[in-house]
């Protein structure tokens, strides 16, 4: 098939709750402190970054490095439904109680972009990145995106998918969610025909018995990108059928994985 | 990438300080007159660029999903009603894809809401941050309204979000994944934005001046525009070539020398397989801030010589934020329709270290080819060229 319609995944990497790494996932044993490192972003702008933006560098770090892609070449799509909200509260909290003047630092890292600028900007990337969001469906549309990319030429391209968890006061309670990010190094098959491969998402059976779910927490699965998880915890067990990629909120794009080993 | 895939841009419309509807965006770039007007959003001194009248309710079915930002969209949907209309008959609702751009997404009703939580201590009960803030909750009013149920997403891309779904949907049509798009975006104003901005000292207090010597920094507008692409259809004009790029320099400044600028407008000249003397006119990114502005001139000087003519319409929008790539696009139509540029309102006296030429008076001609330039927060760039059919 061709790259826009199938792709070859040649790395993957996850930062959840309690579980820095896709190794620590894959593990099953929870990591006591918890604390994202951001590793990749250059240590000034580090400083800087959100719990988030570390915890979705972290993702994209342990992918990147799976693949063998040049980080400075590749094109990256950043994918969350909320983005930087909790710095946005952050702000709005300054300028509503008026205790401090607003940041700009702050200001300037509460845009959606904020993790594909520093990711961009550590790695002396120059071409393209963009940041989406799509609520429940943003792991299907940053994985449409991605497939467009392939399609349109590009032979390496990093999908990264996340939500901080989100703070109590903006849902009701009991629907909060925790972190949860996600990221998939992807090719076209061409390149790599005997990589693991996913297929392009498409709006299938609303939920296939036979889809692969990962052991997420009740709140890890509440988050809007849950779905990235699901698709990597089955590639990581050689796991090959569909994939949801929402956990019930989503229209139920559905993308098919291919174990390596299954064709 | 793929070269020579150029797209039926089939429809338009457009809102932003100049007024609610294409006609009189076009008025107020034709008479020169700005829509930029003292705000008292904030406690300091600063114009903005508001949409003035009324926006339309939702429908009742849409009623509790009720932001700004939502019943611009709304608005900017009822005025695409002809060719909006002839879209949907041509193409399945599962082949039309929404693909929109925005920075604040529904920031202005959570800022509110915000503010009742830390006077009382809870959010307002109608609040709901699925109904009103997050970048799914428009996506789900143009699709409630126009029937459209292909892939859907929004770029956040801050100042250039709404320029990259032009990408975006071209390359769903190249893949054979939609037939057409619906595409743009739009920002609306709010506190947190325009005080962010003057922490980074980036306001002039008064209208905004790009590329002038007198220059002192941004206004913030709020509006946006929508576009209709299709696979094929009968043109305004054709989406022929797009350069995306990164800085990799800073997170809120420009790259001094303008190299990603640079890089992008050479992009969407390679895709579109023409070379610099193709292009008739540049609509600017232009903020008006010191940095911005030289920097981009720098980059254009670099890459089309002194010689082509330059605007920026941010003095009659002011920088619409998410909503300035389709607001500009939509602008930079008229000159490939009408055969005529508006003037660079404010420019005057020129900056003398600006090496382009920045038009300042309206300006009658052929311009068959026009790039839009934006660039954003996160060092994040797009070109994109237009082509009159």
């Amino acid at each position: 098939m061709s790259a826009n319609r199938e792709a070859a995944v040649l790395g993957w990497g996850l930062c959840l709750q309690g579980f820095p790494s896709a190794t620590a996932w894959r593990a099953g044993e929870p990591v006591e402190p918890f604390k994202p490192s951001g590793a990749l972003i250059e240590r000034r702008s580090r400083r800087r970054c959100s719990l988030f933006t570390r915890a979705i560098a972290d993702a994209y770090g342990e992918a990147l490095a799976a693949s063998g892609f040049d980080g400075s070449l590749v094109a990256t799509v950043f994918g969350s439904a909320l983005g930087e909200v909790g710095t946005m509260i952050r702000l709005l909290d300054t300028m509503w109680r008026g205790t401090d003047p607003m940041s700009p630092m702050a200001f300037a890292m509460s845009v959606h972009n904020a993790a594909s600028g520093v990711v961009s900007i550590s790695s002396g990337n120059r071409g393209f990145t963009t940041s989406i969001g799509a609520d429940y469906d943003t792991p299907a549309m940053a994985l449409h995106e991605a497939f467009g990319l392939l399609g349109g030429g590009f032979e390496a391209v990093m999908v990264t998918c996340g939500d901080e968890g989100v703070l109590t006061d903006l849902v009701p309670a009991g629907t909060e969610w925790s972190l949860t990010c996600g990221a998939l190094a992807l090719a076209p098959v061409e390149l790599a025909p005997d990589a693991p491969r996913m297929a392009r998402p498409v709006l299938g059976a609303r939920r296939p018995e036979e889809a692969h779910r990962a052991d997420l927490s009740p709140a890890g699965a509440r988050n809007p990108c849950a779905g990235i998880v699901d698709v990597i915890d089955a590639l990581a067990a050689g796991w090959s059928g569909p994939v949801v990629l929402d956990r019930g909120a989503g229209a139920g794009w559905t993308a098919a994985v291919t174990a390596a080993d299954a064709r | 990438m793929k070269t020579g895939t150029s797209i039926p841009i089939t429809g338009v419309s457009a809102c932003n300080g100049l007024g609610l509807d294409r006609g009189a965006v076009r008025d107020g770039l034709w008479h020169g007159r700005t829509g930029l007007r003292p705000t008292s959003l904030v406690p300091f001194e600063a114009h903005v660029g508001e949409v003035v009248g009324p926006l339309p309710d939702l429908p009742p079915s849409l009623i509790d999903r009720t932001t700004r930002s939502a019943q611009m969209v709304g608005h900017l949907i009822a005025t695409l009603e002809g060719p909006l209309g002839r879209m949907r008959a041509r193409w399945r609702p599962e082949r039309i894809a929404v693909i929109l751009g925005t920075s604040t997404a529904g920031a202005d009703r959570t800022e509110v809401a915000w503010r009742t939580l830390v006077d009382r201590g809870h959010l307002p009960m109608d609040y709901d941050l699925w109904h009103h803030h997050t970048y799914g909750a428009v996506l789900h009013i143009v699709r409630a309204l126009t029937g459209a149920k292909g892939p859907g997403w929004m770029h956040s891309t801050a100042c250039t979000s709404s320029a990259r779904c032009l990408a975006s949907a071209r390359r769903l049509i190249a893949d054979d994944v939609i037939d057409a798009a619906i595409v743009g975006g739009v920002d609306t104003l709010c506190a947190m934005t325009l005080n962010g901005f003057a922490s980074l000292d980036a306001l002039d207090p008064h209208r905004c001046r790009p590329f002038s010597a007198e220059r002192s920094g941004i206004n913030i507008g709020e509006g946006g525009a929508l576009l209709l692409l299709e696979r094929d259809g009968d043109p305004l004009a054709l989406l022929e070539g797009i350069g995306e790029t990164s800085d990799a320099y800073h997170i809120s400044a420009p790259h001094p020398k303008g190299d990603g600028a640079i890089a992008a407008m050479r992009a969407a000249l390679l895709d579109a397989g023409v070379g610099p003397e193709a292009v008739h006119h540049i609509n600017a990114h232009g903020t008006g801030t010191r940095h911005n502005d030289a920097a981009e001139s720098r980059a254009i000087e670099a890459v089309f010589g002194a010689e082509v003519p330059v605007v920026s319409t941010k003095g009659y929008t002011g920088h619409t934020l998410g909503g300035a790539g389709a607001t500009e696009v939509a602008i930079a139509l008229h000159a490939l329709h009408e055969g005529w540029i508006p003037a660079s309102l404010g420019a005057t006296p020129v900056d003398e270290t600006i090496p382009i030429n920045v038009v300042t008076a309206r300006t009658s001609g052929r311009f068959e080819r026009v790039l839009s330039n934006s660039f954003a927060f996160g060092g994040n760039n797009i070109s994109v060229l237009l082509r009159a059919p």
